[in-house]
């Protein structure tokens, strides 16, 4: 009863004139930003930021929201089209999308993946009502360790997912946490790695450095590897849109599946939309009577990893809200936004903030029946996007990422440290050191330091405070767990070829 | 690649360590707990431990065959250098018109756009800067020898 009062008091905020439009353009330029290739959900996210700072937090929120959501519908549009992802979490929609649209069957993968997103969405959206708060509740019983080993954790997590180099992982994620430290120690009011330098007393923004690693660095990146596909000539009419029976029957239940697999990995921190949307096709090619069929245009192997990265978007919220901590490097963006504008997420926030939380959570109902009425019937207009040039794009994005450093902090100090970040940025993706944990350690990294301060301050000194208490060591257990596991694989790794070697 | 990859650690074993050394010149704890050294400290070593086993890794996969990454290209290079001049001339020209000549020469010298376009282009950017920044956002941007 208490969910359905809070979702009406949420859809009396959500439905206002100003919201609506604020999640219709969220929906609008995530759909955009999906559409093209080498710009992500978090550099928009990014570089809008900054233009919120006089806004409302809720309608904001709901804007970035809908970016969010919105980038995982407009992906699919390249994958099918093109072969080539807008996004990473529309990898798997290539697969079959591109085969389906050579079979001239475009129009349906379209479909597929904009009604499987939308019922995915909704199921998420409807089991994030269920699950927030519950875990909000779970969260008032956190104190300074619970929330230090909660940390640990997420970074460990992103050794397990952050790809094939763990080491280099862990590198980024301590060099975030090394920048978090910059500035003014809030306990001692003394200054660390300031160098005399007044701009950096107050420390380095995050949306300067955001600004600059994942703005200025997709530029450098993407004029290097310039994406270009050919597009499939297909006129897609409104009746191409419209799935045959047995295309429906053979997708109903990868949506569901989908969903429910995605939002499962979008409530682990770091588990991501990508892991959502890579899980949930092999889930169907596992379960699927014709695995076969799966390469060569299977429309299941369409509405699976569609629905799941719509759903893990959605309920990527989730750990951001009622934890404080955030799921994706959107969502590290999103958490700065929450800072910037003066609000905490945690637990308390559903008690002090429940207009948002709730005006939020009911947005994204809207937010998925726009895009899937856009996705229905604008398809013609995202497909006349996909043929701007980049280079017309690049010029907007540095423009969007110099205004947004200055408006941090007024000064072009802020502009220039903006440009150091982004070179940063380039040469660690060339060197593959993965930016995600970067930016996820620099965004928890007050809260990481002062969690443990703060801990270490209760206990005398003692570490046993992160093992006597059950929840502090179920997530510093989850945490060493997680460091281990590369070196569990590699130690498998190398007793089988050492085998192999003997024989 | 190889080499890049040991330049890449060696920086990252420097930085480690000069996080360390610096960090060392802070109190490590004070009366009620950890200091402000305390945790850059840690980090300094965590840092330059994992440089070294990355270093390791690449000395013991020595590969000559492709030795450093394709470093920035012409077009990369030209951007950068782009970028770095609007920004000397952003307190000359103002943010909207530093920005929007910005705009212009990129999508000229990079995208060999026609000169109208790449005009218009700049035009519509330094209006829009202008008013959606300066105007609507009432963000006080530094204005140049245009007064804009």
């Amino acid at each position: 009863m208490d969910i359905l009062s809070n979702l009406m008091m949420g859809f009396s905020i959500s439905l206002t004139p100003t919201n609506i439009l604020y999640c219709l353009a969220g929906a609008f330029i995530g759909q955009i930003v999906g559409v093209l290739p080498g710009i992500g959900a978090p550099t928009a996210v990014a570089l809008l930021l900054p233009m919120t700072f006089t806004l409302n937090p809720t309608s904001a929120i709901i804007m970035f929201a809908g970016i969010y959501y919105g980038v995982a519908y407009g992906g699919t549009i390249t994958s099918v089209l093109i072969n080539i992802p807008g996004e990473s979490s529309t990898v798997m929609t290539c697969v079959d999308g591109y085969q389906m649209a050579l079979k001239g069957r475009a129009g349906a993968a379209l479909s597929v993946a904009a009604i499987g997103s939308w019922i995915a969405g909704t199921i998420s959206v409807a089991l994030l009502m269920a699950f927030a708060p519950a875990l909000a509740n779970f969260a008032l019983r956190f104190g300074p360790p619970e929330y230090f080993g909660l940390t640990l954790m997420s970074f460990g997590l992103l050794t397990v997912f952050g790809g094939d180099q763990p080491v280099k992982s862990v590198i980024s994620t301590l060099m975030g946490l090394f920048i978090a430290t910059i500035g003014l120690d809030v306990v001692a009011g003394i200054p660390r790695f300031a160098f005399g330098v007044p701009q950096l007393l107050g420390g380095i923004d995050f949306v300067v450095i955001i600004c600059g690693i994942f703005g200025l660095a997709e530029v450098f990146n993407s004029i290097e590897n310039p994406e270009e596909g050919e597009i499939v000539k297909q006129k897609i009419r409104l009746r191409d849109l419209f799935l045959t029976w047995d295309e429906w029957i053979a997708s109903r239940w990868a949506i569901i599946r989908g969903g429910i697999i995605g939002f499962f990995v979008g409530l682990i921190p770091a588990g991501g939309i990508t892991t959502a949307s890579f899980l949930a096709y092999l889930a169907e090619k596992r379960v699927s009577r014709h695995p076969e069929r799966f390469g060569q245009g299977a429309i299941e192997g369409v509405a699976a990893p569609e629905a799941a990265n719509n759903s893990a978007s959605i309920s990527g919220f989730a750990p951001l809200l009622a934890l404080g901590i955030p799921g994706s490097p959107t969502t590290a963006v999103m958490l700065a936004g929450f800072m910037m504008w003066g609000i905490r997420p945690g637990p308390l926030l559903f008690q002090n903030n429940a207009d948002l939380v709730w005006g939020l959570i009911s947005s994204k109902f809207i937010g998925n029946l726009i895009l899937l009425l856009m996705n229905i019937f604008l398809i013609p207009l995202f497909v006349m996007i996909l043929r701007v040039p980049y280079t017309i794009l690049m010029g907007f994005i540095v423009v969007f990422a110099s205004v947004g450093a200055f408006t941090v902090n007024n000064n072009v100090f802020d502009v220039w440290m903006m440009l150091g970040f982004g070179v940063l940025g380039y040469v660690m993706t060339k060197l593959k050191y993965p930016i995600v944990p970067l930016v996820l350690a620099l965004v928890l990294g007050r809260l990481a330091e002062n969690s443990l301060r703060q801990s270490l301050m209760l206990s005398g000194g003692s570490v046993a405070i992160f093992v006597t208490r059950p929840i502090a060591l179920l997530f510093v257990s989850a945490a060493i767990l997680a460091y281990l596991t590369p070196v569990i694989r590699w130690a498998r790794k190398s007793a089988q070829s050492a085998k192999a070697a003997a024989a | 690649m190889w080499l890049a990859d040991l330049i890449g650690g060696a920086v990252v074993l420097l930085f480690g360590l000069s996080v360390v050394f610096f960090s060392s010149e802070l109190p490590y704890s004070s009366e009620f707990g950890p200091g402000p050294g305390f945790l850059p400290f840690w980090l300094g070593i965590g840092i330059s431990g994992c440089a070294v086993l990355v270093l390791m890794k690449i000395l013991k996969e020595r590969n000559k065959t492709e030795l450093f990454f394709k470093p920035l290209t012409r077009l990369g290079v030209q951007m950068l250098a782009m970028i770095v001049i609007a920004f000397l001339l952003l307190p000359l020209l103002g943010f909207s018109v530093g920005l929007a000549l910005f705009t212009a020469t990129a999508m000229r010298i990079i995208g060999k756009h026609p000169m109208l376009m790449c005009g218009l282009t700049a035009v519509g950017t330094a209006i829009g800067i202008h008013f959606v920044f300066g105007e609507w956002l009432s963000i006080p941007l530094p204005t140049g020898i245009v007064g804009w």
